[in-house]
């Protein structure tokens, strides 16, 4: 954008460069185009023709904490080179950005993540390059993503989420930028635990997983996130916990990307029959499990066909918790009767 | 008396013991004739009937409108995100964009009423119908009417508050600017209690009125509405701004914001480019002109959507093909 504006000498370049001046440290990582002068507005917005809502606005405070703080806006918005613009045309999230990859010190891009996609369960080709059977329905980047936010962890006398201002203190014996500081201690504690919590993760998943129509078209055998919420680690994911598995850690190799993801009957899945014991008896997990262990209902359905060890257990509990409370129900009922009308009778007084 | 509370008190009770009887079949043998059922139906997974409604339901009135606005969280450990889910929105919102519940406008034409302007224009004039009162715009008191005052009103409530402008960040506010007029030589919100009522009538006896007598009905509601809207260079002006922004709480850095060179000089370019065709349909001449056209309501004013709704819905139309 800048590029353009001179070559094309203008009077607003004068005021852009003018306003650059102004704007704090932080805008200047991403917006150089001075985007949020419109952006920062949470009311651009417009229905569009199908009845969607597109809301355009960019809420800065929170996208300074997320994973692309310090990539331009025009270095996803690539279609956008002047103001006014156009209606900005979807994102290639495979775009190469400005963003040096410091090990190879080459520009970023997320190219490789195309590669492992395609090489996925989840990939709209098969093996033979063609179009899959209801490759519609596979997930494109924004069906799993959105702007990932930075969840900063401290260590320093126990591990609690959030920033460690003693940490980012001895960082700054040495390094003086502030915005480096902070996103690199963000970056790095960041990766060293679950960039999501599980819950918000298998809500990504069950968005398909838990359609009938889609789980259906690709002859899966059950609703995956809601299956997961019956077990007892989906409760203990409901109810916040960050230690409890979701379902990366049991459907991604370890060492592996996610994006890295296999069909069960692919021998390179974690979840191939003869892979499974590895994923319980990991060292964080269960680590004496056996592979009879991991190889248990992992996702039960009450369903007398499917899962019938699940079924009669669950269904002994029903009985003996609806045949206990129901009976006591019914003396209490009868008990209030009798109270209400002490001289009813049906017999005949004599 | 105590006899007839101890009645009272075992009536309360037994209702009490029947709501949990309820409950405790619904969590127990409920769960095993519906588990019966679906596997007896054929299919033990998931019926056709069962993917056949699923989709049905998903096109519901109830579906795509009311339940449309989901909300999510986002569990960052240190603080929890919950925002409005947008389906395939990347950037994070953290922020509600509430309606305006006082708006008689918004109550037909919605808190973005600006789809059918030009393509490149209506996410700006809902932006700024965000924190702005439609009348503001759409409204041009004539003679003695005029009077220049503007405050700002809740948009939950409707009252008239004090400026939300300074600590908020721009754009932001729970409130929106209306105009006031004369009226019997009274100083009165435009929007007054007369025509809010007027308009709540109108809607709850839509059905029941003949052609007349909603044309009739259309006609006096938007008697306010002045045929050219405000434009956009009116207030973004530093020369007598049509909207007071210092009385209306904006500091000195936000009014020179507001009328700096870089935000007029946008404005120019859009108008240059868009505006034309938004004010003057039907004199574009190169193709990609015409496709704005095609797009543009033939009269920009709120009140013509209303007015028109053949007119609007055919140009709609038009537009999608």
């Amino acid at each position: 954008m800048l590029l353009n504006l001179i070559k094309r000498p203008h009077w607003s370049f004068g005021a852009l460069l003018i306003a650059l001046c102004l704007l704090p440290g932080w805008v200047l990582a991403a917006d150089m185009g001075n985007c949020l002068l419109c952006h920062k507005y949470p009311g651009l917005s417009r229905i569009d023709n199908d009845g969607k809502m597109k809301l355009m606005f960019v809420n800065e405070e929170i996208f300074n904490k997320s994973v692309h703080s310090k990539v331009k806006c025009e270095g996803c918005h690539t279609d956008i080179t002047k103001i006014p613009h156009e209606p900005a045309k979807p994102v290639d999230c495979l775009t190469v950005c400005h963003i040096i990859e410091p090990t190879s010190e080459q520009k970023f891009s997320h190219k490789s993540v195309k590669t492992f996609i395609d090489e996925s369960v989840h990939s709209k080709i098969d093996q033979e390059g063609k179009l899959k059977k209801f490759s519609e329905d596979m997930p494109t980047c924004k069906d799993c993503h959105d702007n990932p936010l930075f969840r900063p962890l401290a260590f320093v006398k126990k591990v609690r989420p959030g920033i460690a201002e003693d940490a980012m203190g001895r960082c700054r014996v040495c390094h003086e930028k502030e915005d480096f500081i902070f996103r690199f201690y963000n970056h790095i504690t960041t990766r060293l635990h679950k960039s999501r919590s599980p819950l918000n993760v298998a809500e990504a998943c069950g968005k398909c997983h838990d359609d009938k129509a889609l789980v259906k078209r690709h002859g899966l055998t059950v609703m995956a996130g809601s299956s997961y919420a019956e077990t007892f680690h989906g409760k203990a994911a409901n109810l916040l916990s960050e230690t409890i598995p979701d379902c990366l850690d049991c459907h991604v190799v370890k060492g592996k990307s996610v994006h890295q993801m296999y069909g069960n009957d692919d021998p390179r899945s974690s979840t191939h029959p003869e892979n499974r014991g590895a994923i319980c008896n990991s060292v964080d997990c269960h680590p004496k499990a056996s592979v009879k262990f991991a190889n248990y209902q992992v996702h039960p359905v009450f369903n007398k066909d499917q899962s019938p060890v699940v079924y009669w257990f669950t269904t002994f509990f029903y009985v003996l918790t609806g045949g206990t409370l129901l009976p006591l129900m019914i003396i209490l009922f009868l008990d209030l009767l009798r109270r209400l009308f002490p001289n009813a009778t049906f017999r005949r007084r004599k | 008396m105590k006899n007839f509370l101890t009645k009272i008190y075992i009536l309360a009770f037994m209702a009490l013991v029947t709501y949990f009887g309820v409950i405790i079949w619904n969590l127990t043998f409920a769960h095993l004739i519906h588990e019966y059922h679906e596997r007896h139906a054929g299919n033990v997974e998931y019926s056709e009937e069962d993917i056949a409604q699923q989709e049905k339901d998903k096109m519901s009135f109830e579906q795509v409108i009311l339940k449309s606005e989901k909300r999510v969280k986002n569990y960052l450990g240190y603080r929890v995100l919950e925002q409005q889910y947008i389906k395939g929105h990347f950037h994070h919102i953290g922020f509600d964009v509430g309606p305006d519940k006082y708006s008689y406008c918004s109550s037909c034409h919605g808190d973005m009423p600006h789809d059918n302007v030009t393509k490149d224009m209506r996410a700006f004039l809902n932006m700024h119908a965000f924190f702005i009162g439609c009348q503001t715009c759409h409204s041009r008191p004539e003679g003695e009417m005029t009077t220049g005052v503007y405050q700002w009103y809740d948009r939950e409530t409707g009252e008239i508050v004090s400026s939300p402008v300074n600590d908020a960040s721009p754009g932001t506010y729970k409130a929106k600017i209306i105009p006031f007029v004369l009226e019997n030589d009274a100083l009165v919100r435009i929007d007054s209690k007369e025509r809010i009522e007027f308009v709540a009538q109108y809607r709850l006896n839509e059905k029941d009125l003949s052609e007349g007598q909603r044309s009739k009905a259309k006609k006096l509601i938007h008697s306010v509405v002045s045929k050219k809207p405000v434009m956009c260079e009116e207030c973004h002006s530093k020369e007598n701004p049509l909207l007071p922004l210092e009385n209306l709480g904006y500091s000195k850095r936000r009014v020179d914001s507001i009328t700096s060179t870089e935000v007029v000089g946008m404005i120019k370019n859009y108008t240059k480019f868009y505006m034309p065709q938004m004010l003057h349909p039907g004199v574009a001449d190169d193709a990609v002109q015409q496709e704005q056209v095609q797009q543009a309501t033939p009269v920009v004013p709120v009140a013509s959507e209303s007015a028109a709704p053949d007119a609007k819905h055919q140009a709609a139309g038009e537009a999608e093909e």
